[in-house]
């Protein structure tokens, strides 16, 4: 499964939940339940997908399993202290299918090889870039967060006292990570230069993921059925 | 050093790569990271906000909305690899983007008194526009707040569309205004050699 | 033939009504190892953003005089976390990144960072995720990233700042080994001691513009030593009184005894 392109991955994933919604209910919703739910058992993670990001480990079908259960669950809760029968089923069902697509996809892809496919591809460096150098920005900037709040903590903020007290100890909080965020941007700035980014030159594929002729005739038809789908589904 | 807009193309590009400014590449991903980040904070001191705008609203003020709208883009997409239940609200950080665009235009992170009430009127803008994503997708169960605020509301005896609205009307309201507050006191503390790396900035605080 | 020269340099940063540098005039040709030398705030990090040309054109701001650089320069700056790609997920993707974006074919990047990746004595980590790694070892690999882009001018700004005994040594025969191939060096640091026998000219900077320019008998100079500048031993020899000139090293003052 991870094996395939990541494009072919991502094309799953977005036409489950689209076929959910189109389909009528709750027939459509059962069968892209059942289907989206059923690829979370498969092997999980590529192997060589490091964390940037994402939990490292999904190899087990049975944690992602899990996990788009336990995401899912309150939502049925909710729906069924909100509406009626009929109308829990067949929204529950669509919001299973999205949960459960969406959580094998990021067990399943992994972001450098995503992002090759894009480099090789030809698409916008720039969007691959973004891409990948977000995932790995966040973690970063999360840790040094944490590390802001314990030092404030050692400095008695404590979560207590009124509004106004609480946003100002926010502000003592947020103030200093973002600015010294925006300040590496610019020394970020100078390293990218002169690495070579945004010369205007089309960047080398290292590792471009295969391609085969058969998975995109696959995406292809998939992408026709969604269309045919939905035209049938309006008229 | 001029500012280029930046045009990302997402098809297969005629030139191979198109010559970005690097400046945004490198504050777009940091932008994203802000607000994913500034959730530690929020837990500290508990208070009922989200902040995943800050980034958004940021990028927003010191490059223009287009770099709003990538970042927008960005941090839904990252929000949705921890809970695929974000993705369609990517169309908020897209709205807030471009309300952000007009209220950095017009100057209103110049102070605290123009930040506020213009963060509250992005707050009514952003429910009535996750009112209808959290209805006809969710069927207003985005979080449980939502769903108890929902349920109150139609006890009340409100509309369900109105209610679905209570609900997020409520979180949302708060959580903008204190989003641009924040955003005008980091422009304001902005060294001045940072601030003029990014000339929308001097204009979003009156400066220019 | 100079492969960097700047005739007359002055440069303001943007908002700024002081100039960061003054007049300065400088010269390096090909395998010919200059290294800054002065305290904090000294310029010297503006002068190298200049000569790797990223000032005025990334950093803003003005220039005037003139700067003639006659091939590709790449510069490695102080604080490796800050150049980390970003879109690398090995090593080996890190050090290959600048030289992906020159467009080359990939046996030529393959061939280009298998040899950073041995100068710079790494190769075991090829396969390690940038984010595990510790200063030091992200500092190579940074340095390793801009050597696979085969520049012919290479500048580096502190480039032991975050290294141990062992990889700073490493880290000052590879900047020899690239003058012996005919690269030009450009460096600033702290580590004034190593210069001696790395650097064949040092330029002392003081507020913006060049003080002394000569050979690195320049460290064991009164002025040099008065200003904390001066090498351990010839700053020992100064502070004890004794007679000038000083010894640099530690092999001359030896041989002074003798």
């Amino acid at each position: 499964m991870s094996a395939l392109h990541p494009f072919s991955l991502l094309a799953i994933a977005a036409a489950l939940p689209a076929f959910a919604w189109i389909l009528p209910a709750p027939g459509g919703g059962l069968a892209t339940t059942l289907i989206a739910m059923g690829l979370t058992l498969t092997p999980g993670a590529s192997p060589g997908s490091t964390s940037a990001g994402l939990t490292p480990g999904w190899r087990s079908g049975l944690v992602t399993f899990r996990t788009a259960l336990v995401i899912a669950a309150p939502f049925w809760l909710f729906l069924r202290l909100l509406h009626d029968g009929p109308t829990t089923v067949a929204m529950g069902l669509r919001i299973t299918t999205m949960v459960a697509s969406c959580v094998w996809l990021v067990a399943v892809l992994s972001p450098d090889r995503l992002v090759e496919a894009m480099v090789a591809r030809g698409w916008s460096l720039a969007v691959a870039y973004l891409f990948a150098a977000t995932l790995s920005a966040v973690p970063v900037l999360k840790a040094r967060a944490r590390r802001i709040v314990e030092a404030q903590r050692c400095r008695g903020l404590s979560p207590r006292g009124s509004v106004a007290n609480r946003l100002r100890a926010l502000r003592a909080l947020a103030l200093p990570l973002v600015l010294s965020a925006l300040h590496e941007v610019d020394e970020r700035t100078l390293a990218l230069e002169t690495r070579g980014l945004g010369m205007g030159v089309r960047r080398t594929p290292l590792a471009a993921p295969l391609d085969r002729t058969a998975e995109r005739v696959a995406r292809w038809t998939l992408l026709l059925l969604c269309l045919t789908a939905l035209i049938r589904r309006l008229a | 050093m001029s500012q280029r807009p930046v045009y990302i193309y997402l098809w297969r590009d005629p030139h191979g790569s198109w010559p970005v400014s690097v400046r945004l590449l490198a504050l777009i991903p940091v932008a994203v990271a802000i607000s994913l980040a500034l959730s530690a904070a929020v837990d500290a001191v508990a208070l009922p906000l989200f902040l995943d705008t800050t980034g958004t609203i940021l990028a927003t003020a010191l490059a223009g909305p287009a770099v709003g709208v990538a970042v927008g883009v960005l941090t839904s997409a990252v929000n949705t690899l921890r809970n695929p239940t974000f993705s369609p609200f990517v169309v908020v950080q897209i709205i807030v983007a471009l309300y952000a665009g007009l209220a950095a235009r017009a100057g209103l992170f110049r102070s605290l008194r123009t930040a506020v009430p213009a963060g509250l009127g992005l707050g009514v803008i952003a429910s009535l526009t996750s009112t209808p994503i959290s209805y006809f997708v969710f069927g207003c169960t985005t979080t449980g707040g939502i769903a108890l605020t929902t349920a109150l509301g139609k006890a009340l005896g409100l509309p369900p569309l109105g209610a679905c609205f209570f609900g997020s009307f409520v979180s949302d309201f708060g959580d903008k205004a204190v989003t641009f507050a924040l955003v005008a006191a980091v422009l304001h503390a902005l060294p001045r050699r940072t601030a003029a790396r990014f000339p929308l900035a001097l204009r979003a605080m009156g400066a220019t | 033939m100079r492969i960097l020269g700047l005739d007359g340099v002055t440069f303001w940063y943007p908002a700024t009504a002081n100039p960061a540098l003054e007049n300065v005039s400088l010269d390096v040709g090909p395998g010919e190892i200059v290294a800054l030398v002065g305290r904090g705030g000294a310029g010297a990090s503006t002068l190298l953003l200049i000569a790797a040309g990223l000032a005025p054109r990334v950093t803003g701001g003005r220039l005037a005089g003139s700067v003639s650089r006659g091939a590709r320069a790449g510069i490695v700056l102080p604080t490796p976390w800050t150049q980390v790609s970003g879109m690398a997920f090995t090593v080996w993707d890190e050090v290959a990144f600048g030289a992906a974006n020159l467009g080359w074919p990939a046996h030529e990047i393959t061939r280009h960072v298998d040899r950073a990746l041995e100068r710079l004595e790494i190769a075991a980590l090829a396969s390690r995720d940038p984010a595990t790694l510790s200063g030091g070892e992200l500092q190579r690999v940074i340095i390793a990233g801009i050597l696979a882009m085969d520049p012919d001018l290479v500048v580096l700004d502190e480039p032991t700042a975050e290294l141990d005994a062992e990889g700073t040594r490493a880290v000052w025969r590879l900047v020899r080994s690239l003058a012996a191939e005919g690269k030009a060096v450009l460096l600033a640091t702290s580590d004034v001691d190593a210069l001696p026998d790395v650097a064949d000219r040092i330029a002392w900077l003081e507020q913006g513009s060049v003080r002394a320019l000569g050979e690195p008998s320049l460290l064991a100079e009164d002025a040099m030593c008065d200003a904390g500048l001066g090498t351990t031993v010839a700053g020992l020899w100064h502070a004890a009184g004794l007679g000038a000139p000083y010894p640099l090293t530690v092999v001359d003052a030896v041989q002074r005894w003798r």
